[in-house]
């Protein structure tokens, strides 16, 4: 399963999928505009997973709903493959927090899978790509089941599946897995990393904990301050296939972890 | 006491529900709807009386009906009934709530008389007890006493058991028990009941006042429409209606005032 | 056996016998001459009048016309307050604009309007669906609007991020989401139906139930005064459960949410 791409100019030819430049958002606020990202600069490479840490209230969520087309640029131009965004773009997908509010819980599994597809899709071909989606997130047998009778990691498997059903370029995940116990989440976290490695999707990936962060991302960039700026990018170069017990323990990991917690500010440093 | 008055307490809850109402210019539609009713039609008319008219309706209703006794002995009455059924409402739903013995050999009883819808009690109080005050005042206490014991009930069983064992451990009576930690758990539910038992104890009353001719607005709006007054039939729903909307108006005073002890709904 | 036991355990009784108990001292305080009613029919006598009037058709007549208008008047209460709600819910300028009169017009209570109805339109059908029709809309018109104004917002991001056009959005995400909330509304709405229906019948329009009543009452025939209660009663019960057995056939995935919240 590949990822469908959208021909285009020079960016999209260099690989880059999303190219950020400048970018400013202010959001309406009681007593007028808050500034709530300044002058945001970033890229995602087709294929990579970059992952964007930084603490609560540095704009995280604002930075993916801008990349989203949910929310637009006040200053600035937000690029996929080239072409502005107006509103969200074909082929990218968010994968939102909170999975209870996000799937339609009045549906079956497999009903909530192919809500991206229906109207646009011959029946058959969204029948096949349901399955193939759940097949990736290990859900098959529940297809018939209801979003409410599930664990939590199973429903937020179930909001990516029905992500995944698109063959999006763009996965846009929002702090998937916060709500999460420790397990499930290790669980979740590679099999985003098999996903990856099967769809050829690109992927940001927002959190709060720079331990996933490292662990999943091959580039980092790090959100800081009020309003948020990126404060640095990172390049992770560490062996794949990532693994939850060997990689957590490797030097290189430990620096770079060492590295972002001092670019957030804690350990003193300035 | 030390804090603030009375006076200031009520001040305020007026203050919180006037700002609670919706904006003014939702009057929108019916001012709308009353002009152009207005300028269709701007005499007496059988059917579609002009609003002007309703005015000069209430005039000769005032005068002539003594329309203001009229609305007092609705509301006396209806206070009455609405006192009675707290009464009663908050003892059965306590005794109901507390005592498991009591609620399993009631239950069946008390589930069929709820089926019964209220307005249907009136010709039956009438078989049998007659055309008299104390008959309107027992369908009154009829209707209006199942949503006050059914609150009442559920909130005495939701009780934090951690509640009951600080009584037991501080050894209360039973009376203490009840008037310290029963009844004060038991008035945000109870006050919901009330709320909810105004309306049906109104429309009951005028209920009665129409079928029976008992002195009261019901009376007056029936005899209205036998005499085709049309335009004080609509004169006396306004009327009604404005009745209404002030008594649920003061009650939400009344109960912003009483339940300022108890942490903020929602 | 154990079936049998498990279903014997499961009766209340308790409940049973308080009431058999009721039934007997009332027949027997009557009969004995202990308690002296005028009016008070015996249970015996009010179940041989329940008899009278099911064989004679009378039940039956009087029965339809109530159904009759409390279906019609409750379809037309939920199809109006589904609408409004609908676009209040949605239109937050409507509602600026439209709010203030509904609580005006909300605490109406629902028999002053038959004092008008009655002028309007006589002795007929269309009196007591007036009567039905205005105050049974409100409980819908609130649900639905809280229920669409409830839908989360993420919903919403949900359909912008799938691409999906305002009225798909609508359609496969507002009303679905919004549809438990309008069918406690309809329920609601139902029930004041009947009470509304009946009371248009017996201050208005002479047919039906509600006049039943009043008919029998006036003619000094208290056991058939009872008799007819009981049957408001029944009626009132059986359209409860025909309506909930309804919403599970049609929604079953909205009776299953409804349930998993309690309602």
């Amino acid at each position: 399963m590949t990822a469908d791409g959208l021909g285009g100019s020079t960016e999209a030819e260099a690989g880059l999928v999303f190219s950020c430049r400048g970018a400013s958002v202010e959001l309406p606020h009681q007593h007028g505009a808050r500034h709530v990202l300044d002058d945001i600069s970033l890229e995602l490479r087709r294929g990579e997973i970059l992952t964007i840490v930084g603490p609560s209230g540095t704009g995280k969520t604002t930075l993916l709903r801008l990349l989203g087309g949910l929310t637009p640029a006040t200053r600035g131009a937000v690029r996929v493959n080239g072409a502005l965004i107006d509103g969200p773009p074909a082929g990218v997908i968010i994968v939102f927090q909170d999975y209870s509010h996000a799937l339609l819980q009045w549906r079956t599994v497999g009903r909530n899978v192919a809500f991206g597809l229906e109207g646009r899709l011959p029946r058959g071909e969204i029948e096949e790509r349901v399955r193939d989606a759940l097949r990736l997130v290990r859900l098959e047998a529940h297809s018939d089941d209801y979003p409410w009778q599930l664990s939590g990691g199973m429903q937020q498997r179930v909001q990516i599946a029905r992500a995944l059903a698109l063959r999006p370029a763009v996965l846009l995940m929002d702090e998937p897995f916060a709500a999460l116990d420790a397990m499930t989440k290790a669980t979740l976290q590679d099999e985003l990393l098999q996903v990856r490695e099967q769809t050829g999707s690109s992927v940001v990936f927002v959190t709060h904990d720079i331990e996933e962060a490292v662990y999943l991302g091959d580039r980092v960039a790090v959100i800081t301050g009020v309003p948020g700026r990126i404060k640095r990018t990172v390049t992770v170069d560490l062996p794949k296939p990532r693994e939850q017990l060997v990689t957590r323990q490797l030097p290189k990991f430990l620096e770079l972890r060492y590295l972002l917690h001092q670019a957030i500010g804690h350990g003193g440093h300035a | 006491m030390t804090g603030p008055t009375l006076t200031t307490r009520v001040a305020k809850q007026l203050r919180v529900v006037r700002a609670s109402l919706p904006p003014a210019r939702g009057l929108l539609p019916l001012i709308l709807l009353l002009g152009i009713w207005q300028l269709v039609q701007s005499g007496p008319s059988p059917y579609f009386p002009a609003p002007s008219q309703w005015w000069t309706a209430t005039g000769n209703l005032l005068n002539r009906e003594h329309l203001v006794a009229a609305f007092g002995a609705t509301t006396l009455t209806f206070l009455k009934g609405l006192a009675l059924a707290i009464v009663f409402g908050t003892l059965l739903g306590v005794l109901i709530g507390v005592s498991k013995l009591a609620a399993r050999a009631l239950d069946p009883v008390l589930e069929f008389m709820r089926a019964i819808p209220p307005p249907v009690t009136v010709p039956v109080a009438a078989l049998l007890i007659g055309y008299n005050g104390i008959m309107k005042l027992t369908v009154i206490v009829l209707a209006a006493l199942w949503p006050i014991l059914l609150n009442t009930t559920s909130a005495v069983r939701q009780i934090d058991p951690l509640l009951i064992d600080v009584a037991r451990s501080f050894r209360l009576s039973t009376t203490e028990r009840i008037r310290r930690i029963i009844l004060p758990a038991v008035v945000p539910a109870l006050l919901i009941g009330i709320r909810i038992a105004i309306p049906l104890a109104i429309v009951i009353t005028l209920l009665v006042e129409m079928l029976t001719s008992l002195p009261g607005v019901g009376a007056i709006m029936i005899r209205s429409q036998r005499n085709f007054q049309s335009s004080e039939v609509y004169a006396l729903l306004v009327l009604v209606g404005l009745f209404g909307f002030v008594v649920n108006d003061l009650f939400a005073v009344i109960e912003g005032v009483i339940m300022r002890r108890w942490p903020p709904r929602r | 056996m154990r079936e049998l036991e498990r279903l014997l355990a499961r009766i209340n009784w308790l409940g049973l016998g308080t009431i058999a108990l009721a039934f007997a001292l009332w027949e027997i305080s009557l009969r004995a001459g202990f308690a002296q009613y005028q009016n008070l029919p015996t249970p015996s006598a009010i179940a041989i009048g329940l008899v009278e009037i099911m064989s004679n058709g009378q039940l039956l007549a009087d029965t339809s016309h109530t159904l009759l208008s409390v279906l019609v008047g409750w379809l037309a209460a939920v199809a109006i307050g589904v609408v409004l709600g609908l676009m209040l819910g949605a239109s937050p300028m409507l509602r600026r604009y439209s709010l203030a009169s509904i609580e005006v017009l909300r605490p109406m209570p629902g028999i002053a309007f038959a004092p008008v109805a009655l002028l309007l339109f006589g002795f007929s059908l269309q009196m007591e669906l007036m009567v039905i029709i205005l105050p049974a809309l409100w409980p819908v018109l609130i649900a639905t609007m809280g229920a669409v104004m409830g839908v989360h917002a993420r919903l919403f991001e949900v359909g912008r991020t799938f691409r999906l056009s305002r009225g798909e959005i609508l359609r496969k995400i507002m009303l679905p989401a919004a549809l438990p909330g309008v069918l406690v509304g309809a329920r609601l709405s139902m029930t004041l139906a009947l009470v509304l229906a009946v009371v248009a019948e017996m201050v208005g329009n002479p047919a039906g139930l509600g006049y039943a009543v009043v008919r029998e009452q006036q003619a000094m025939r208290p056991e058939l005064v009872f008799a007819y209660v009981a049957a408001i009663g029944a009626l009132g019960m059986i359209l409860n459960a025909a309506l909930t057995g309804a919403v599970n056939l049609l929604f079953p995935a909205a009776s299953g949410r409804l349930r998993e919240v309690g309602a």
